[in-house]
Parts: structure tokens; C-alpha cells; sequence
């Protein structure tokens, strides 16, 4: 019972990344490869006000919220000079940037060695520590994403994403400040994403930069598009589905040595399988070709 | 001080090496063909699994090579092929290369298992002292492999009918089919050319530091690095690009500890991504507007 707790507190924190994602991507049409380090900085600073100050959770997500966010805002910022596929090189360098602050930044984030200990959430008087309590926790920062990112989907502003996605110069005309809307999406992603980062530290109570690498960036952003880029649902979709079929193999018998191998040829293979046969993924409907009304 | 310079060098050795392979598809295929890194270690592991069946050193080189020269045009016909026959753009080219390299990354790392290897002959030598820096034989030979390949692809591109036919469809696909050239000949021999220079690349790395499944991922984002910073259409540019790139990354940890070489090559690649998009030698394309 408490492996398929777990199994769903993964999917929980993975459907936040990928909502997060779809919004800068699938709904603006920016691929970016650099939100494991949203979700890293989200966990790092979690861990480190909670390891180093003793705050209380939820001051922690809020701070980092506020430092992802920035560093969403500098992610965004040169989108408006770098252009499409040059900007998705630029993305992975402010990836690789962050993985190496945390990796060798050691007298503050421990490097590789990581952080072990960090104490679980306490809210209003709760104590969050059996797998119940996290599905709970879990769940509802999910919802309450999944919430928010719908509402801003719906909204006038979710429009103009979207515009700026099929016809960035169209919106430009139609007197859109898109510098203005690309940089704020990229701050609501990336504090979206921090939030993850926080319920993954406290969850494991261990992190280490090697879970916020390029790698995951890829994964992350497979989840948005096989799940369905530009489309909600899909990302819930895609991350139940790209966090079970791996663990499904463990009941096939797969030895735990290879699983991590075999758990990325699969997705990989997707990816390719997907780009190939069925770009928008399962239910999406942007597939990253220009002028694609899906 | 020499030592540092000679450092210098062997790293940009390396990088121009994949620099080139990889901006020589790039300049054709026109997306960032990230599976370039992979055809790297392949190389490498491909050595590796020759010598230790038995095949002779000299041969099993060879042998690598073309492996990799065969397994980039493979993954050009099977994936990018029919992916642009259906009217991909760069983005969703730019994907499947990634889902290609996960894949056939992982694939090693099941095969052969994620620890380093060697394929090092004979016993670690002390190197040779050239103007008071040290320098093992097959960082010469890197060094040398690199210059030699470098200049004669250049020569190959600038002066035989085939190379010209590959820069005629780098430069205007349509123009070039009109005018009579076999562009689907082109893009293999562009992608066979490419991975073989990243196969060697491969070799001289493991050779020089060992290997283990993840080589490639770094070697190929410094030599995109050195791609862009060089300027995209110019192959002394690139190398350009990758002294550059190799001086900051010896340079740097002078003064700086080297954990931080990739930071320092990304921030230079974020610098002229947004100052000199064109890089050092390529010249300034206006996107056009409508």
C-alpha cells in the first residue's frame, strides 16, 4: 500500500511540473529545457530555510516561490532577444548553470554530497510525515495548480499566450506587450515548478543536484508532450502515465539495477515514437510547427 | 603558463572536433542534431568492444569510425527523414534527436554498464616535454588528428565536387535539387562525415581520459557552444570558437576551481547568444518579420 502511496505522491509532485511546463510551452510555445532547475531551486531553498533556519513550510515555499520565480524572470528575459531553437540552447545553458551552482557551490548546498535530514512539513500544527498525510499535502498543491493554471488559461491572458504561440508578430500588431507576457510566464512556471521542488525535499527528506539535471529537464518536458501540449489534462495524463509504465516493468520482473535504463529508453523512445506518429501527443493540441492550429 | 596553454589546446582539440562534425550537419539539416553526442561515445565504446573481442588496435579504430559514420546516417534515414517528409520544423527534429540520444545512451549503459572503462594501451607514460609543458603522445595525436581533419574538411568542403554539392544544399536546398544535386545523397554523406569526426572524437577522448556513458553529453554541449559562438556557417570560426573555448575552461580554473567549466562555457555561450548572435565569423541575418 504504501509503495502505491507512493507511486501517486511521484505523480502528484511530476503533474505540478508538467502543468507548469505546458504553460510555457504548450500554451506559449517556448520549448525550454531548464525547468529542473525551477524545480531545483525550489528544493534546495525548502531545504536549506528548513535545515538552516528551522522556518516553518509554508514560509519556505513562499520564499521559494519568490527565488524560482526570479530566476524565471532571468530565463525569460533573453527569449526576447534569442530566437526559437537558439533560445532552447539558451534555456539548457541556464540548466547546466544552475546544476553546476548546486553541484559545486558545497559550503552552501553541500554539493554532491547533498542534503540529508531535512525536516517534513509542519502546517497549521500538522505534522506531515506518514504517506497519507503527503498524498494529502500532495493532492491538494495539485489541485490548487491545476486550478490556477486553468483559470489563467481561460483567461484574457491565457488568450494572448496563445497567440503569441501560433503568430508571435500577429500579436506584436495587435498592440500586445509579448516581451511583458513572456517573461511573466516563465515567472508563473517557474514558481509553479518550485513549489514541486519544496514537496519533493520534504517528501524525501534527502536531495541532491543529481535529481535536477539536464536529464530531468528532458524528462519533464516529455511528460508535456506526450501527455498532450497545450492541453491541461494532458499533463495529468502524461505524468500518470511516464511515472507508472516504468514501475510497471518491476512486475515484469525487471531487475532494479537496469530499471533506470530501461526507464529512460522508454521514454525516449516515446518522445521519438510521438514526434513521429502523433506530434501532439495523447490529447494535446500544439505541436510545436509553426502555424499548427492543431 | 605553457602547460596552461598546452591544456588549452588538447580541450580545444576535442571540442573543434565535435564542433565541426556537428556544425556540418547542422549547416545542412538545419536543427540541432543533439544524437551527435551520443555517436561520440559510441565511438569510444565501439573501440572498446572491438579490442576486447580481439581485433586488432589499428583496426578496431577504423572499424569504430565507420561504425559511427553508418549509425549517424542510420538515425538520419529512420527518424529525421520521414520526420521532415511529414513536414517537421527544427523544434520537433530538435526533440526526436533528444529522444534518440536517451535512448541509445541508455542502451550502452545496459550493455556495457554505467562504470568508467579504458581502452588505453600499455602503460600510462610520463609525456613528452615540449616548451616546458607537458604533453602525453595521445594528446599530441589528438591534437594533430584534430588540426589534419579540421583543415582537410574545410579543403574537402571548399574544394572537391562533393563538398561543394554538400555546401550548395547547406546553403539553398531547392536550388541545389534544381540545379541536379541528390540532396537525400547529400544529407547521408553530411551525416556520415559528421558522426565519423565524432567517432574520432570519441576514440581520442577515451583514449586520453577513459570513458564512461555519459562523455558525449558534455563533449557535444561544448562543441555546440563553440558552434554558435564561432558563427554557424564558418568552420574557422568554430575553431575559433573552441580556442576559446579552451582557454576560458584552463584558463579559468587558474583562477577559479575547475568544477565550474561548464558554467564558465555556458555563460560565455548566454553572452553571445544575446550580444553576438552571429558569432565571430558569421554575418548578421535579419529575421524577417511579416
Amino acid at each position: 500500500m504504501d509503495y502505491l502511496l507512493h507511486i501517486l505522491i511521484l505523480i502528484g509532485i511530476y503533474v505540478i511540473l508538467s502543468l507548469s511546463l505546458n504553460l510555457i510551452a504548450g500554451y506559449t510555445g517556448i520549448l525550454s529545457i531548464a525547468h529542473a532547475a525551477f524545480y531545483g531551486v525550489g528544493a534546495y531553498v525548502a531545504a536549506l530555510m528548513a535545515l538552516k533556519l528551522g522556518t516553518p513550510f509554508l514560509a519556505n515555499v513562499i520564499c521559494a516561490i519568490i527565488l524560482s520565480g526570479l530566476l524565471g524572470a532571468l530565463v525569460g528575459i533573453p527569449s526576447l532577444r534569442i530566437r526559437d531553437d537558439y533560445f532552447v540552447i539558451a534555456t539548457f545553458a541556464f540548466q547546466v548553470i544552475t546544476f553546476s551552482v548546486l553541484n559545486n557551490w558545497v559550503s552552501f548546498t553541500s554539493g554532491p554530497m547533498g542534503l540529508p535530514g531535512i525536516p517534513q512539513p509542519r502546517i497549521f500544527g500538522l505534522q506531515v510525515s506518514s504517506h497519507w498525510q503527503f498524498l494529502v499535502l500532495v493532492g491538494i498543491c495539485a489541485i490548487l495548480v491545476f486550478l490556477a493554471a486553468r483559470r489563467i488559461v481561460e483567461s484574457p491572458f491565457g488568450r494572448v499566450l496563445k497567440a503569441i504561440r501560433e503568430d508571435e508578430v500577429f500579436a506584436l500588431a495587435a498592440g500586445k506587450n509579448v516581451a511583458a507576457y513572456k517573461v511573466l510566464v516563465f515567472v508563473i512556471g517557474a514558481a509553479m515548478a518550485s513549489v514541486a521542488g519544496a514537496l519533493y525535499a520534504t517528501y524525501i527528506t534527502f536531495i541532491d543536484p543529481t535529481s535536477f539535471t539536464v536529464m530531468e529537464s528532458i524528462f519533464i518536458i516529455s511528460i508535456v508532450i506526450i501527455g498532450g501540449a497545450g492541453n491541461l489534462w494532458g499533463s495529468v495524463l502524461g505524468a500518470a502515465v511516464l511515472v507508472i509504465l516504468p514501475e510497471a516493468l518491476r512486475f515484469v520482473g525487471l531487475p532494479s539495477s537496469v530499471a533506470a535504463n530501461v526507464r529512460q529508453i522508454i521514454y525516449g523512445a516515446l518522445l521519438v515514437a510521438f514526434m513521429m506518429w502523433r506530434p501532439q501527443g495523447f490529447i494535446g493540441e500544439y505541436t510545436f510547427r509553426k502555424g499548427d492550429q492543431g | 603558463m605553457s602547460q596552461l596553454i598546452a591544456n588549452a589546446l588538447i580541450t580545444a582539440a576535442i571540442i573543434a572536433l565535435v564542433a565541426v562534425g556537428f556544425q556540418l550537419i547542422f549547416q545542412t539539416a538545419r536543427f540541432f542534431h543533439f544524437a551527435h553526442g551520443v555517436i561520440i561515445t559510441c565511438g569510444a565504446y565501439c573501440a572498446y568492444w572491438l579490442t576486447r573481442e580481439g581485433t586488432p588496435f589499428t583496426a578496431a579504430l577504423i572499424l569504430s569510425v565507420l561504425f559511427c559514420a553508418a549509425l549517424g546516417s542510420a538515425i538520419w534515414v529512420f527518424t529525421y527523414r520521414p520526420l521532415q517528409a511529414r513536414g517537421a520544423g527544427p523544434t520537433i527534429l530538435l526533440l526526436a534527436s533528444l529522444g534518440s540520444y536517451i535512448v541509445i545512451q541508455n542502451v550502452i549503459s545496459l550493455w556495457f554498464g554505467n562504470d568508467t572503462k579504458t581502452i588505453r594501451q600499455g602503460v600510462v607514460h610520463e609525456g613528452l616535454e615540449i616548451l616546458g609543458a607537458r604533453i602525453t603522445p595521445v594528446q599530441a595525436l589528438t591534437m594533430l588528428t584534430s588540426a589534419v581533419l579540421i583543415v582537410g574538411l574545410h579543403f574537402f568542403l571548399q574544394k572537391t565536387r562533393i563538398g561543394n554539392a554538400m555546401r550548395a544544399v547547406a546553403n539553398d536546398p531547392e536550388l541545389a535539387m534544381i540545379s541536379g544535386i541528390d540532396s537525400n545523397r547529400v544529407f547521408i554523406g553530411t551525416f556520415a562525415i559528421g558522426s565519423a569526426l565524432a567517432g574520432v572524437a570519441g576514440i581520442l577522448m577515451a583514449l586520453d581520459i577513459d570513458m564512461n556513458p555519459q562523455m558525449g553529453m558534455n563533449a557535444l554541449l561544448m562543441g555546440v557552444v563553440a558552434v554558435i559562438i564561432g558563427g554557424v556557417n564558418s568552420i574557422p570560426g568554430v575553431a575559433l570558437g573552441a580556442l576559446l573555448l579552451g582557454m576560458a575552461q584552463n584558463f579559468g580554473v587558474w583562477k577559479i576551481s575547475s568544477q565550474w567549466q561548464d558554467a564558465i562555457a555556458f555563460i560565455i555561450l548566454l553572452a553571445f547568444l544575446l550580444f553576438r548572435p552571429q558569432g565571430f565569423m558569421g554575418k548578421k541575418v535579419k529575421k524577417a518579420t511579416i
